[in-house]
């Protein structure tokens, strides 16, 4: 079942991150007080090898906010952003970077910014959506990436990675954001778009 | 003199004075080190599930129940005795713990490869598994030393044991 895409696919794959990406980067913008920009997403099909490192040097070290999703198409959200842009994070939010506060702070950006995204999704593919409670995790970007990816392997080799980056303005802090569904729950989407 | 990247899913075998294999930021799979260190040889595999339940289409070397047998293969091929490896293992570990579920992988992943040696019967020496911290694998065949890094840490001879750590250890707990 391992699952290949074609251009129009990937165009329509690109298209629904952007919409949900969009969505995602209005409600940061609304957290933080500050405008949000967005690069140009991407999707990508890539070898579950080189997966890691198509997002970035596996021994970095970089803070993961993951949300599991369920329902009609099972898959994880993963954002993530250096240990200093989590710390200006944290300051837009009036919060000391070290506070025990901190974590559950990023915890609770993640979920806003996730659900956004995932509603958005399932505003135009009538997809039913469920995220999990977020978890919070600043370590290797090997071992947040491959942690997600596993969960995913059992049945393809390869990666969809679906991916935009958040910029917020004037602070040159940015997040990466991951979705990475299983190749099944692709398939829904596609289908809900008519393209598959 | 290179090193080997051993990524989700490969596993490599090598002889070769100033080889190291190298698996980098390992979350919920495992790093299994086979050796044979008077032979010189040293194998890495990158296991990242426990079983391959079926999936006959995918590389199967990712899962437990192929990587392991497969490992030995390869290592035995290279010259080392079979009833001379030692294994060691790391990584397993639980990166996002409060996800649950499809999370616990770590350590399902490090019975089933334990699990795996124990029928092979090859014991395992030393490991670094399970919490909730990545980190980097590197065995050099010729030395027969594994080194192991967590994430903005230092690389730490996991094996062979190293004579001075206990006592070091000891002084830090009197202080």
């Amino acid at each position: 079942m391992s699952a290949t895409y074609n251009d129009v696919q990937l165009d329509a794959l690109r298209e629904l991150a952007n919409i949900g990406a969009g969505n995602a980067s209005t409600s940061l913008s609304g957290m933080l007080g500050r405008a949000v920009d967005l690069t140009v997403p991407d999707a990508r099909v890539v070898p579950m090898t080189q997966a890691v490192e198509e997002i970035g040097a596996p021994e970095t070290e970089i803070t993961g906010i993951a949300l599991g999703v369920s329902g009609d198409m099972p898959s994880i959200v993963l954002m993530l952003l250096s240990p200093s842009d989590a710390a200006v994070v944290c300051t837009l939010l009036g919060l000391e970077p070290d506070s025990e506060y901190a974590e559950s702070a990023l915890g609770e950006i993640g979920n806003v910014v996730g659900t956004s995204y995932l509603n958005a999704l399932a505003g135009m593919t009538g997809l039913a959506l469920e995220p999990s409670p977020p978890a919070t995790a600043t370590d290797m970007l090997g071992s947040l990436v491959e942690t997600v990816l596993a969960s995913r392997a059992a049945v393809s080799d390869d990666a969809l990675l679906l991916d935009s980056s958040m910029i917020v303005e004037g602070e040159g802090c940015s997040i990466v954001f991951l979705l990475s569904p299983d190749h099944g729950g692709a398939g829904e989407l596609l289908t809900r778009l008519g393209v598959s | 003199m290179s090193d080997t990247l051993v990524r989700m899913g490969e596993l490599a075998a090598s002889k070769t004075a100033g080889d190291m294999l190298v698996t980098l930021g390992l979350g919920s799979c495992i790093g299994l080190v086979l050796l044979d260190r008077r032979m010189g040889v040293a194998g890495l595999a990158h296991v990242v599930l426990p079983e391959s339940g079926g999936h006959t289409e995918v590389n199967q070397f990712k899962f437990a129940d192929h990587a392991v047998p497969e490992l030995i293969k390869r290592v035995c091929a290279l010259g080392a005795r079979r009833p001379m490896l030692e294994a060691v293992m790391v990584g397993g570990a639980s990166m996002f713990a409060a996800i649950g579920g499809s999370m616990e992988v770590g350590a399902r992943n490090e019975a089933a490869v334990k699990a795996q040696l124990a029928a092979a019967r090859i014991r395992v020496h030393a490991s670094a598994t399970g919490g909730s911290r990545g980190r980097t694998v590197r065995v050099g065949p010729k030395t027969g030393i594994v080194l192991v890094r967590e994430a903005g840490g230092k690389d730490a001879q996991l094996f062979p044991p190293t004579v001075n750590k206990l006592p070091t250890r000891t002084l830090q707990e009197v202080a």
